[in-house]
């Protein structure tokens, strides 16, 4: 088979046993000179280990379906690859390799009859029962299908400005990287080395466990003279199963009658309580009209509620497609995300509810005080500091010299709604301890049940100062508007709505004379409106600054990737960000070698090593909450609003928690799918009864099988 | 004398793997190995004279007064403990004289935070500034190319003049491009503040953005075109006669 470069590419695990025992080499061959190698069978025969491959042997007794194995590695069959070890004078098959591997060796000296130049690349093998793999792309710790539902919701919002510059930008971008692609002269169609990559993948995934099966098959190699077991030795193995036996017996009467009832009972439960977060969802999501907000998105409490129910509805879904993960091989990686999120959840609620407890019961415990302390808050901040600094700018603040009648109007107009509010603040005082009781109890659901609440009764408290400043945004505005007109028919112009532009126009005196007065006059009340409507805006943004707290205070005890950041700790390789490649020197394991008679063809070492997930990725999604509340509260749009009076409108609470449902699913899945999933869990197997006929001549045992057995039997909650 | 401008190295022990590297760390000689072993240990004196500061002005905080010992009782008693022997040494450091210069220095020159968020700044400053950035591209046939960049991360300012030999320090970012997604790999021009800036890129496949090879060093032209031919021959199969033609020159401004 002729290539252009005789390049040979090994894969090599650099965690194989390293013996000086002659071997065979046995694993995949991607293409002619592209070799990966799984494993080295000691002290057999190349011949036998070629028709025990043919005929399937070293795979027997395979816990899971074969053809799966080919499918994710792409090849149809392992093959024997070179041998291990051998003296030169050995002829061998021009396109097997020869390998020189030992105790003093950390790298095998790879030579090939037809490669003139070879990699070797080393790797170590992930270990499929700790759930570590490796992956070009690093892990989706987010589900990833969120983006088609926002767009769809935000399409006739205020969001959209920020997000079409954003898109235009982007678009720009795209059409300069196309004009570059378009400089490229040659295109390579990529080689059949190069387009193995993704299967190479799966195959370093699959490495461990398939060598495990090649090892344990080693000995049904070649002919062996079978014997069958003496008497005195099946007395021993009938005495030492009796025992199995009854554990056996009890086992299965016990995974019979009893377990299915339990399951049974649980998943009626479970149902039924998922047809009373049906209609509870029901009514957060309802909307009188399309457009129209619903009681998610008015309330922080409701949103919680939402996410729980939500995060509820999800779970048994996700436990169901992690139990089916066991009825396949190990090594297959593409539930691993899903393991990840699964009990990221899990581990948040349970941390949830176990800081929400004490919080709830030190609330509880001192409800009086903390509601004395809330309605002392809410006397001081929102009710006195209001009506002092309205005094303050009454008469004349900081030397401004305002005009005193507009002021004391406006100031006595805000002082009167103040008072009514206190009245209405005082008679709610002596009910806050019950309230903050409520609030208390309720955060036995979670600590951020209580923030939640807390979140909205500031919203609900401090409703007087929203509208204060609603109040003098507009009038502010409407003089602000006014001026801007009068301005242009003071220098003879005025502004054409159908052409949106200022057009010059000829004024009568009088309209000219009553529109200069005018203008004087609104001129110079202008800074007493100012200084009322700065006021009412300082205090909405700093409420506004406080709820943002809270939201990202909710946003730490809903998303925090903590089970991601205890893996990354524990154990980087189980979540991979992509690989690095590393060139090593070749000088320094050569010179060891001193058993070579001819020159080796050029050598490059490389390692292959998976890159752990930086914590970048792992917080991807709080920065893209940081940039939007950024974006939103610090852009020159909103510092115009601010300016002319405009209502800033706050940030789309939906906006904000984009975060919060990047771990659910767009659509949740309905009650029926949920009975169907539930109901497809495979039962409990029975446990074969332990007569094993040994297969090993020598009388060892296999217990595999049980083993195995025993750990899927366990029904509901055994997997963690 | 510490660093030099970018300068390129090869390593090519096969002719279908390559890394070139684009350093600004001159070649380890004795007088730059003592230069180096000195401004560590420089370094390292700072930082631990600014964590003694930090512990002279909030040693009340880490221990609660009662354990607080006067200077003359004798170590043995402490030494049972690694805890209570560090504390014994500090203790003893602290009742120094030129620990009660420094503290008198201190309190009366610094409020708390002022002092706090200096010492973090120049602890900072101190262990994370990085003397030389080295950043790399390797080429495998039939992979495809990795860049690599090693800057400052935690202890980046600490260079260990000892561990430079063949093994470099672990890079902080690496981006590996298998070569299927490899569109092509190109010579850009660009201008940055008020110069032209040769620079390599390679276009991905399915990417918006273009990947920058040494994308801090940003080299001069002739490492640019000699790592570029050093691409163009290692990449592919059936390598090209030494850039017979050069698609560089595009005048594709950024």
């Amino acid at each position: 088979m002729p290539e252009h470069d005789a390049l040979m590419r090994v894969f090599w695990p650099t965690d194989l046993p390293r013996s000086d025992l002659k071997g065979v080499v046995v694993g995949w061959r991607n293409s002619a000179l592209d070799v990966f190698v799984l494993a080295i069978l000691e002290e057999v025969e190349p011949r036998n280990v070629e028709t025990a491959l043919q005929i399937g042997t070293l795979l027997r007794n395979a816990p899971h379906s074969l053809n799966r194995i080919y499918e994710l590695c792409g090849q149809s069959s392992i093959r024997v690859l070179g041998l291990s070890n051998t003296p030169e004078s050995v002829d061998i098959d021009s396109s097997w390799i020869r390998v020189a591997t030992g105790q003093g060796r950390r790298v095998p000296t790879v030579t090939c009859a037809r490669a003139s130049s070879i990699q070797i690349i080393l790797f170590e093998r992930p270990l499929p029962g700790r759930m570590q793999y490796i992956s070009l792309n690093p892990i989706a710790l987010a589900l990833g299908d969120k983006k088609g539902r926002f767009r769809q919701d935000f399409n006739d919002s205020g969001e959209e400005d920020d997000e079409k510059e954003e898109h235009l930008l982007k678009a720009k971008k795209r059409q300069l990287v196309e004009k570059l692609k378009q400089h490229s002269v040659i295109k390579h169609a990529p080689s059949a080395k190069e387009r193995a990559l993704a299967k190479i993948v799966n195959q370093i995934n699959w490495a461990w466990e398939l060598e495990q099966l090649l090892q344990k098959n080693v000995s049904r190699i070649g002919t062996r003279p079978k014997r069958s077991l003496s008497v005195s030795e099946r007395v021993v193995e009938s005495a030492t199963t009796a025992r199995d036996m009854m554990v056996v017996w009890m086992w299965n009467l016990f995974t019979i009658y009893v377990l299915p009832i339990f399951q049974r009972l649980f998943v009626l439960g479970l149902m039924a309580h998922r047809v009373a977060a049906e209609v509870l969802l029901f009514f957060l999501e309802w909307r009188a009209r399309p457009k129209y907000a619903a009681l998610k998105d008015i309330s922080a409490t409701a949103q919680q509620v939402e996410i729980r129910l939500l995060q509820f509805c999800y779970w048994p879904m996700q436990y169901v497609t992690l139990r089916l993960r066991k009825n396949d091989w190990e090594s297959v990686t593409t539930s691993h995300p899903d393991y990840i999120r699964f009990y990221n959840s899990l581990w948040l609620v349970a941390n949830d509810v176990i800081i929400g407890i004490a919080l709830g019961s030190y609330i509880i415990d001192n409800s009086s005080w903390v509601g004395e302390e809330i309605s002392n808050l809410l006397s001081t901040y929102t009710v006195e500091a209001l009506q002092s600094s309205i005094s303050w700018l009454m008469g004349w603040p900081a030397g401004l010299k305002l005009n005193s009648e507009l002021a004391v109007f406006l100031g006595d107009l805000f002082l009167w709604v103040i008072d009514y509010w206190s009245n209405c603040i005082e008679a709610l005082r002596p009910v806050l301890p019950h309230i903050i009781w409520f609030i208390g109890f309720s955060s036995f659901a979670g600590a951020s049940m209580p923030i939640a609440l807390f979140s909205d009764l500031l919203s609900i408290l401090t409703i007087h100062i929203y509208s204060f400043y609603l109040a003098s945004a507009r009038i502010y505005h409407w003089q602000l508007n006014i001026l801007i007109s009068l301005f242009h028919l003071f220098r003879g112009k005025k502004h054409n709505v159908l052409r949106n532009r200022i057009d010059s126009c000829d004024y009568d005196l009088d309209q000219l004379l009553v529109g200069t007065i005018l203008f004087t006059l609104l001129f110079f009340l202008l800074p007493t409106v100012v200084v009322f409507y700065l006021n009412f805006a300082i205090a909405r943004m700093a409420i506004i600054t406080l709820k943002a707290v809270f939201d990202t205070m909710l946003s730490c005890l809903n998303h925090f990737p903590l089970f991601a950041i205890m893996l990354r700790v524990k154990d980087p390789r189980r979540l991979p960000g992509g690989v690095r490649f590393e060139l090593r020197d070749t000088q320094d394991f050569r010179h060891g070698v001193n058993d070579t008679p001819k020159p080796l063809p050029s050598t490059s070492v490389i390692y292959l090593k998976s890159i752990p997930l930086n914590f970048k990725a792992m917080f991807h999604q709080y920065f893209q909450m940081g940039h939007r509340i950024r974006k939103h509260y610090l852009s020159p749009h909103v510092l115009l609003c601010l300016l002319t009076g405009k209502f800033v409108p706050p940030l789309n609470r939906k906006n904000l928690y984009s975060l919060q449902y990047s771990m659910l699913p767009a659509r949740r899945a309905g009650i029926m799918e949920m009975w169907d999933a539930v109901n497809s869990l495979p039962s409990p197997k029975r446990r074969a009864a332990p007569i094993i006929v040994p297969v090993l001549a020598n009388g060892k045992k296999l217990s595999s099988n049980g083993g195995r057995i025993r750990g899927h039997g366990k029904g509901w909650g055994s997997n963690s | 004398m510490l660093t030099t401008p970018p300068h390129l190295y090869i390593r090519r022990p096969s002719p279908t793997t390559a890394e070139f590297t684009v350093t600004t760390r001159p070649p380890l000689t004795l007088p730059l190995r003592l230069a180096l072993t000195s401004l560590t240990v420089l370094r390292l004196l700072v930082a631990i004279i600014t964590l003694f500061t930090l512990y002279i002005r909030f040693h009340a905080l880490l221990l609660p007064p009662s354990s607080s010992f006067p200077s003359d009782l004798s170590p043995q008693q402490h030494h049972l403990y690694l805890w209570s022997l560090t504390t014994h040494h500090l203790e003893r450091a602290r009742l120094s004289p030129a620990g009660q210069f420094i503290s008198t220095q201190i309190t009366t020159n610094l409020p708390e935070w002022t002092h706090l968020a200096l010492a973090m700044a120049v602890l900072y400053l101190s262990l994370t500034i990085p003397l030389h950035t080295t950043e790399s591209l390797l080429v495998l046939r039939g992979l495809g190319i990795q860049t690599s960049t090693t800057t400052g991360n935690l202890l980046g300012g600490i260079c260990w003049p000892w561990g430079m030999g063949g093994k470099e320090a672990k890079p902080a970012t690496t981006r590996f491009i298998p070569t299927e997604k490899i569109r092509d790999v190109l010579i850009n021009e660009a201008f940055r503040g008020f110069e032209v800036r040769y620079y390599l890129i390679v276009v991905v496949e399915g990417e918006e953005e273009v990947v920058v090879v040494f994308p801090r060093l940003l080299p001069r032209r002739k490492i640019v075109e000699a790592v570029w031919r050093g691409v163009r021959g290692c990449l592919h199969e059936a390598p090209m006669e030494g850039g017979g033609w050069y698609n560089g020159r595009d005048g594709h401004k950024n």
